[in-house]
């Protein structure tokens, strides 16, 4: 049976524009963890739409001597996100003399994100750091706070390109190729650069610098990998 | 006399029955035992002197300001218990942005000067409260030129060519009386000023003091300043010297 | 009988009323410069003609605005009163260009979180112990630095323009790139007009110039033959 035709008005329905208080600025962030280093990195694009606003605003920040945190989504999410760590993180090295361990501020960071759950930080992030251990670790979330301890992950615009591959080339998934050494610091860093370029090719959201933190027990190094500008 | 002030003098409450209001009278001893604050307003502007007595030797140079802006056109010497000026300086600097706010001009010296004497004025008239230990001079210019307005404990405010407030103020009023502030520009008045709070200033009783001088007039931008250092070093200077003349005189 | 209250009238900011277009900004060889027109449309009414949409904020910094002009406008009158507390304090430190960038988007973000936004796109621009600075905000609370920023319709058609001028500019060049880029968009956006304002900030100081009439050619032989427009040739 047909369901009964519906009166329709003449009357236009009236249009309704209303604020939205997020914005998508793209981009990608990437870490791996060794036995003793983590490498963590995001390009530096700061894209709207299909405008570039800016080639070279940093989505990674260093959190501590041994840990950085790498977020991409809403700007202005990331920008507060990040300022609100730092500040957290300033106040536990006053109140407790001494630097908070990566692993806590992954869990801190999940708090925050939870506090928000309703009215979320638009964020993709990823922290990377040594552990108390000296082990490089990662961590990767969604935007409300649901995170879990890995030894590799992606974020951001150009993740379900370079997933698969880090899939393969990092944990060995679907190939007898499987090395009998692990990747030292310096070929993950090859690779990591590697990704970047190739995202860069198909992802319009990543581009114009890498930022690439190498985070091992000497500390903390900075890199700077130039991307095509297109 | 103090068969007077006996059980009338503990709350601003209460008047005695020759009707005076102890407490206020008190709060203006605090400003009478202060270093002396005085306020010149000449032909081109206003300018601004205080006597900053130094309570210790360790006390570190400019600390402990005595004369502080309150908006750009408008400076305020603070004569009296500093913690009790600091709050009127901040209360004059709210009234100063919010009439600035509200009606995108600068306020006019009246109006800040009667504002912050109503709220002088309100702490004469609770039991729960005590009146400011401070009197205020309050200079600067406005769209009718140089204005100088002093306010009392007991709120009363008045606007003045020549005011002085604190321990020396007598004799400096005396001093002030001379000059023809009308035909003074703000340069020439510098070393009157710094020459009063140099005479009014007891070398044997009094401690050792900090000359603090600030003015407003086209020179200073038509914004309260603290007059140049080498500019006031040198008004210092002509001072002495004129102080010591008048001592050979004699 | 008690009456049912009636529901307060929404007095969030939906959409902007009068608004200005395009701010554009530069970093030249020993300064940064700024530039817009002084319209102020509402809807597509050129309503106001000549509105100063730069603002000078203490010593060293200068702020432009496109967007709401109401909204931007309440934003001057309180880094106003900001930077006469800053200065009446007197104690020899002073807010950095980058201080009030920072600032700004603080408030633009807590603006937006309580879902009423300052509807901008602001552009700061100062100078400060001998280097250039050059910010954007957004209404969001979106903030990055930058050597050449354009909001609006400037960001399509100014920015290409002034990417391609770079920043090895004498403050001349800077300024003639400023003006023809404000020409080309005039050309094409219908939200803008020919009389516009430049400001520069250096170590000189801040300088923001009175607004001024830009020229436009209109003597292309297509503008002169009004009969083929819409036709193919």
């Amino acid at each position: 049976m047909q369901a009964p035709q519906l009166p329709t008005s003449q009357v236009e329905q009236p249009k309704e524009s209303r604020f939205s208080p997020y914005q998508n600025n793209g981009g990608t962030c990437l870490a791996l963890a060794g036995a003793d280093f983590c490498i963590i990195a995001a390009d530096s694009r700061l894209s709207l739409g299909y405008s570039i606003l800016s080639r070279n605003t940093p989505k990674v920040a260093q959190l501590t001597t041994k840990t950085c945190i790498a977020s991409s989504g809403c700007n202005a999410d990331m920008v507060t996100l990040q300022k609100y760590l730092k500040f957290k993180i300033q106040m536990y090295l006053h109140q407790h003399g001494k630097e908070m361990s990566t692993p806590a501020v992954a869990q801190m960071l999940a708090t925050t994100l939870y506090h928000r759950r309703f009215f979320p930080y638009y964020t993709f992030n990823i922290v990377g750091g040594l552990d108390q251990n000296g082990e490089g670790c990662v961590f990767s979330y969604d935007a409300i706070g649901c995170f879990e301890r890995l030894k590799y992950t992606v974020s951001g615009s150009g993740h379900a390109l370079i997933e698969p591959f880090l899939d393969n080339l990092v944990a060995y998934k679907n190939t007898d190729n499987k090395p009998t050494i692990e990747r030292s610091c310096d070929e993950t860093l090859e690779l990591v650069k590697d990704i970047f370029s190739s995202a860069g090719e198909r992802d319009i959201y990543t581009g114009d610098f890498v930022d690439i933190y190498i985070i091992d027990k000497n500390g903390t190094r900075y890199e700077q990998f130039p991307l095509k500008k297109d | 006399m103090s068969s007077i002030g006996t059980g009338y003098d503990l709350y601003t409450t209460s008047y005695s029955p020759d009707g005076r209001v102890f407490q206020v009278e008190y709060a203006g001893k605090a400003v009478e035992s202060s270093g002396t604050a005085v306020g010149v307003r000449c032909k081109d502007g206003v300018v601004l002197g205080f006597e900053k007595l130094v309570i210790s030797k360790m006390l570190v140079e400019g600390s402990s300001r005595r004369l502080l802006t309150v908006d750009d056109h408008v400076g305020m010497a603070v004569s009296g218990l500093l913690a009790d000026g600091r709050q009127l300086v901040n209360r004059a600097r709210d009234e100063a942005a919010s009439y600035k706010e509200f009606y995108g001009e600068p306020i006019p010296g009246k109006v800040l000067a009667e504002r912050v004497a109503g709220f002088v004025h309100a702490y004469t008239m609770y039991w729960s409260v005590r009146p400011f230990g401070a009197s205020v001079l309050i200079g600067g210019v406005d769209k009718d030129g140089p204005f100088l307005w002093m306010i009392e404990p007991s709120g009363l405010t008045y606007n003045y060519f020549g005011c002085a407030i604190g321990k020396g103020k007598q004799p400096a009023k005396v001093e002030m009386e001379k000059i023809k502030l009308n035909e003074t520009t703000c340069r020439e008045v510098l070393k009157e000023v710094a020459r009063i709070i140099h005479s009014v200033h007891d070398d044997v009783k009094d401690k050792d003091f900090e000359l603090e001088l600030s003015w407003i007039c086209e020179e200073s931008g038509w914004k309260h300043k603290m007059v140049p250092k080498e500019l006031a070093q040198q008004a210092e200077e002509e001072a002495k010297k004129a102080l010591e003349e008048d001592m050979d005189d004699e | 009988m008690k009456t049912k209250p009636v529901a307060e009238p929404s007095t969030r900011t939906q959409q902007p009323i009068v608004t200005g277009t395009g701010v554009l900004g530069i970093k030249y060889n020993g300064g940064v410069m700024l530039a817009c027109d002084t319209l102020g449309s509402y809807g597509s009414l050129a309503r106001f003609r000549t509105v100063k949409r730069l603002e000078k904020v203490g010593d060293f910094t200068v702020v432009g605005a496109s967007g709401d002009l109401s909204d931007f406008q309440k934003i001057s009158s309180m880094l106003r009163e900001m930077s006469t507390s800053d200065s009446a304090y007197d104690d020899g430190c002073n807010m950095t260009p980058r201080d009030i960038h920072q600032y700004l988007g603080r408030v633009m973000y807590n603006r937006r979180n309580k879902f009423d936004p300052l509807w901008n796109e602001l552009v700061v621009a100062g100078f400060r112990d001998g280097k250039p600075f050059l910010g954007a905000v957004d209404l969001i609370g979106t903030m990055y630095e930058d050597d050449i920023i354009a909001t609006s319709f400037g960001n399509y058609v100014c920015l290409p323009l002034m990417r391609k001028a770079g920043t090895n500019l004498s403050k001349e060049e800077a300024k003639q790139v400023m003006e023809n880029c404000l020409r080309v968009l005039y050309y094409r956006n219908t939200k803008s007009s020919t009389k516009i304002q430049i400001a520069t900030v250096s170590a000189e100081g801040v300088e923001i110039g009175e607004p001024f009439e830009i020229s436009t050619y209109w003597g292309y032989s297509a503008f002169q033959h009004t009969e083929y427009h819409g036709k193919r040739l």
